[in-house]
């Protein structure tokens, strides 16, 4: 009876139970389906943000390169509607059904298609039903027509993606488990989300030789699903013909068709676009899965462009580099130097500090004594006496303390080993010593006048810029100086200095094609001012660009002079006032020279006194560490949080991935320890408080990401016309000329076991280099 | 009456035990050489045991050995205050105690090497060898992993 009361009594709610439970199953459904629209639309939103970024931190005028090569100028009255599973999406004639589901948030699987390559349309994965139409269509390669409906998600659609990706997992192996690319695959995700769950194939597997294309990249060819990303790669952004196919269906192959190395500067990149593990890297290989490591957002710094990348470290240790994406700098690539260098960044390691024994032997010390024995040192030595030097890697946070430091000793010698004529305006001109137009503005240029320079191998990824204006916007492009292969053709107006007096002279048939310029832009290398003449030569590009200027009658938006540095730390050090060169210093030798990273070699012990001391604080032990006295390891540029300001004056900061080795510490810590007792404080505890000392002195180097505006090129170019120096007779030469050139050039680089297989590589070919035969 | 009697029993019985607990008190303190010595036995060994004095070593350590205690506190080292240079007052280690007392201590054998000297083998040590875990005699193991961060070598100086 009581049990019959309870029923009674609950199952009024009993009954009900059913539809909440319905609903709540539907409620959780809807949200997935959401919440897995969401994970699919993120990729598209984060490049939405980037474009946008872009606009802001450009000129007014802003040519997308890509798309003006694959759409028509956007104007709103053409715009058409088409349909995504039903939606409603306005869109440019010309463009793709891949874009247009992009627009509205679905993406669609892909395997050739890359946004930034032409389109190839030959994976077939990305084939979508539109409604009414026969046959699905390739989504990459379809141009939309009015009024389409675009079925994503249909029966049709999905039973074509099972069977492309059936047919290309019938020949890829199955050996993820020991596959480099396991966790970052796109076929592992993508047949995982679009595959069948059966196989029905029963029968052999298609195998493919390997290739040996060089000390980098490892190549597994029977993953290979030809996608021809590689290729594509190759020939529009790195713009060398290595990587072809050979054969055809089922024998096609990708390939150097002749045993070589593919010699590229950016050959790094093809490891990222392979979908699969076809191309993977080698000193990479079986070390650590993308799910171990941890991930920090950084910047390159073994040139001056500044790429960003994204350091893989894993048990305090960097397992590899990434790029990251910068619309403005790299785009999506990095060069091989910033990619594999990494491996000098644990040999030749100072790791604790060092002093000279009474025999003149370096030993290993503590930090107390090491610091002591420096402050003396430098509180028995004032004013001449004492100078610095600073190398090329060296944050802007190291270059303050120093220089406030030695400041406190009443002296000014503070030097950077490259040279800058501070003849006329010097560096007292922000605009005479920055990439003015940016390195994404070259996209915009009509004319670009190489001097002096070989940006293939001083900065690549500026370069790759060139080259893609060259290729999509027609940009001539004229070179003053040796003839390099810079990947595209160019104007070689010979190397002689006396066709820059020319031109600058206005009597150069060259000038002519100049004056027409209606966008002209004018890059001298920061090789050509380490000569003997580098005042004249800048006095003549100023001249050059600022003829040019005037008669392309262009805004004052538009920037023509700029300088292309090669070293990281050049242009903040000339924010904070450092003296370009050591010129200085070889005319009053100082008893005791602070050598902070240089390691370029610009000074010996026969340009200084007997008895001098010196100190040198760094991270590697190179050129500079022989020659000290004392030794203080700092961190290399993955191991602090450091700013640094690249050629076109933006600041950007480095994170700590790892902590540094050993005793090492950060450089500017080290400074303000020894400022301490010295007997001179430095008045700043964190780094927070550095950067208010930064922005005292520059405030443009704490404004992340921003490019502060350099202006006053009139006034620059008629105080470079006060310079009464000659030009020399002498050849305008870039140090670097060929690929062996660029792999080996600073401390990581120079001590990285991978850079240095990459130069016996090219010198002696890709098969001199022992590998070990595993897998 | 006969609860009187039981009484003055039981207070009888208590003022012997009180008595014994006396004795064994003064048995202590003569045992160690007085309240001093008592003190530094209590601080050194953290107890304060009397018992038949079994040996002595070469080093000084003296054992101890006193049945009425249950078995494995029945024996018991007193370590010597000065043993291979270094100063053992306070700092006592258990490898204090040679090979040859070992067995004995550990109830191994009931054969003191007192009585029952131990047959010469080479492995025994001439003079006895602390523990050096925790020292920089210690042995460490060298490792078989590759070194992450190979540091530079400055070049010899002739």
């Amino acid at each position: 009876m009581l049990l019959e009361i309870l029923l009674e009594q609950c199952w009024p709610s009993m009954g009900s139970w059913e539809r909440p439970s319905q609903l709540l199953q539907m409620c959780l459904l809807e949200r997935y389906q959401r919440a897995a629209s969401i994970m699919l639309r993120l990729p598209t939103v984060s490049r939405a943000l980037s474009g946008v970024a872009h606009i802001k931190g450009s000129v007014a005028v802003t040519i997308n390169v890509r798309t003006g090569a694959t759409a028509a100028p956007a104007t709103a009255s053409n715009q058409m509607e088409v349909f995504v599973d039903g939606k409603p999406v306005m869109v440019e004639p010309g463009t793709t059904v891949l874009q247009a589901c992009e627009k509205v948030g679905v993406q669609i699987p892909r395997f050739c298609y890359h946004e930034r390559l032409s389109v190839a349309g030959n994976c077939r994965m990305c084939l979508v039903e539109i409604e009414k139409s026969p046959k699905p269509v390739a989504a990459c390669a379809m141009p939309v027509m009015k009024g389409w409906n675009i079925l994503t998600d249909s029966e049709k659609t999905r039973k074509a993606r099972e069977g492309v990706m059936e047919f290309l997992l019938a020949n890829h192996p199955l050996d993820c488990p020991i596959c480099d690319q396991g966790g970052e695959c796109d076929l592992q995700d993508q047949s995982m989300q679009f595959g069948s769950d059966r196989s029905r194939f029963s029968e052999n597997k298609r195998a493919v030789e390997d290739k040996n294309i060089g000390p980098l990249i490892k190549t597994i060819m029977t993953r290979c699903i030809q996608c021809t990303r590689c290729v594509r790669f190759a020939s529009e952004i790195a713009g060398v013909e290595d990587l072809g196919t050979t054969g055809r269906g089922n024998d096609l192959q990708i390939g150097t068709y002749v045993e070589k190395m593919f010699m590229s500067e950016l050959s790094g990149n093809v490891i990222d676009i392979c979908p699969v593990g076809a191309l993977t890297s080698k000193p990479y290989a079986f070390t650590s899965r993308p799910w171990e490591t941890r991930k920090t957002e950084s910047i390159d710094v073994l040139d001056a462009v500044g790429s960003n990348i994204v350091v893989s470290t894993r048990g305090g240790e960097v397992m590899r580099i990434l790029p990251r994406l910068h619309e403005d700098i790299n785009e999506e690539w990095i060069s091989d130097k910033t990619r594999f260098a990494y491996d000098g960044l644990k040999r030749q390691r100072l790791t604790q500090p060092m002093v000279k024994d009474a025999s003149g032997q370096l030993v290993t010390t503590s930090w107390e004594d090491v610091l002591t024995r420096v402050a003396g040192v430098l509180q028995g030595a004032q004013g001449t006496n004492v100078a610095a030097i600073v190398g090329g890697m060296v944050d802007a946070e190291a270059l303050i303390a120093l220089k406030d430091l030695l400041n406190h000793f009443n002296t000014d010698n503070l030097c950077t080993e490259e040279i800058f004529p501070m003849a006329g305006a010097g560096s007292d001109l922000r605009s005479n010593y920055l990439l003015n137009s940016r390195i994404a503005g070259i996209e915009e240029a009509d004319l670009l006048l190489l001097v002096g320079t070989n940006p293939r191998y001083e900065a690549p990824l500026f370069n790759a810029r060139i080259r893609k204006s060259w290729l999509h916007n027609e940009l001539r492009v004229a070179l003053l100086g040796r003839k390099v292969d810079l990947t595209y053709t160019y104007d070689h107006l010979g190397e002689s200095t006396k066709v820059l007096q020319d031109i600058s002279a206005g009597t150069h048939p060259f000038s002519k094609v100049l004056a027409q310029a209606k966008r002209p832009v004018v890059v001298l290398g920061s090789a050509a001012l380490q000569r003997d003449d580098g005042a004249a030569i800048h006095a003549a590009v100023s001249t050059i660009a600022q003829n040019a200027r005037v008669s392309s009658g262009v805004g004052e938006s538009w920037k023509v002079l700029n300088v292309l540095h090669r070293v990281a730390s050049q242009v903040a050090a000339l924010d904070l006032g450092y003296k370009p060169g050591v010129e200085a210093i070889k005319k009053n030798p100082p008893k005791v020279l602070f050598l902070l990273g240089a390691d370029a070699g610009c000074i010996t012990r026969q340009d200084l006194p007997i008895d001098s001391f010196i100190i040198y604080q760094g991270h590697h032990g190179d050129v500079g560490a022989v020659l000290a006295d004392v030794i203080l390891p700092g961190a290399a540029y993955t191991e602090k949080c450091g700013t640094y300001v690249n050629t076109e004056g933006r600041a950007q900061q480095t994170r700590l991935a790892v902590t540094a080795p050993g005793l090492a510490r950060e450089d500017w810590k080290i400074i303000r320890a020894l400022s301490e007792l010295a007997g001179v404080t430095l008045p700043y505890d964190t780094i927070e408080e550095v950067r208010d000392r930064l922005a005292e002195v520059s405030p443009n180097l704490v404004r992340y990401d921003d490019v502060e505006e350099a202006n006053y090129f009139q006034q620059a170019n008629q105080l470079a016309k006060a310079v009464n120096q000659t030009v020399l007779t002498e050849p305008l030469v870039p140090p670097q000329l060929s690929v062996r050139d660029f792999y080996m050039t600073d401390p990581i680089s120079r001590a990285s076991q991978t850079m240095a297989k990459c130069v016996k590589a090219v010198t002696e070919g890709a098969h001199v280099i022992e590998e070990p035969a595993i897998c | 009456m006969l609860n009187s009697v039981r009484l003055q029993n039981q207070s009888w019985l208590k003022m012997a035990e009180y008595l014994q607990v006396f004795r064994r008190a003064l048995g202590q303190l003569r045992g160690h050489g007085g309240v001093k010595g008592l003190m530094v036995q209590l601080f050194r060994a953290n107890d304060v045991k009397t018992g038949a004095l079994i040996g002595v070593d070469k080093y000084g350590n003296k054992y101890f050995e006193d049945t009425r205690y249950f078995f494995g506190r029945h024996r018991w080292v007193i370590y010597t205050t000065q043993m291979n240079g270094k100063d053992t007052m306070w700092n006592v280690d258990g490898s204090m105690v040679p090979a040859e007392w070992h067995r004995w201590l550990h109830c191994m054998t009931d054969d003191p090497p007192t009585t029952h000297p131990p047959v010469p083998k080479k492995f025994l040590a001439e003079v006895h060898q602390f523990n050096v875990s925790g020292s920089s005699q210690a042995y460490v193991p060298y490792s078989t992993t590759s070194k992450k961060i190979h540091e530079w070598v400055p070049p010899r100086v002739q």
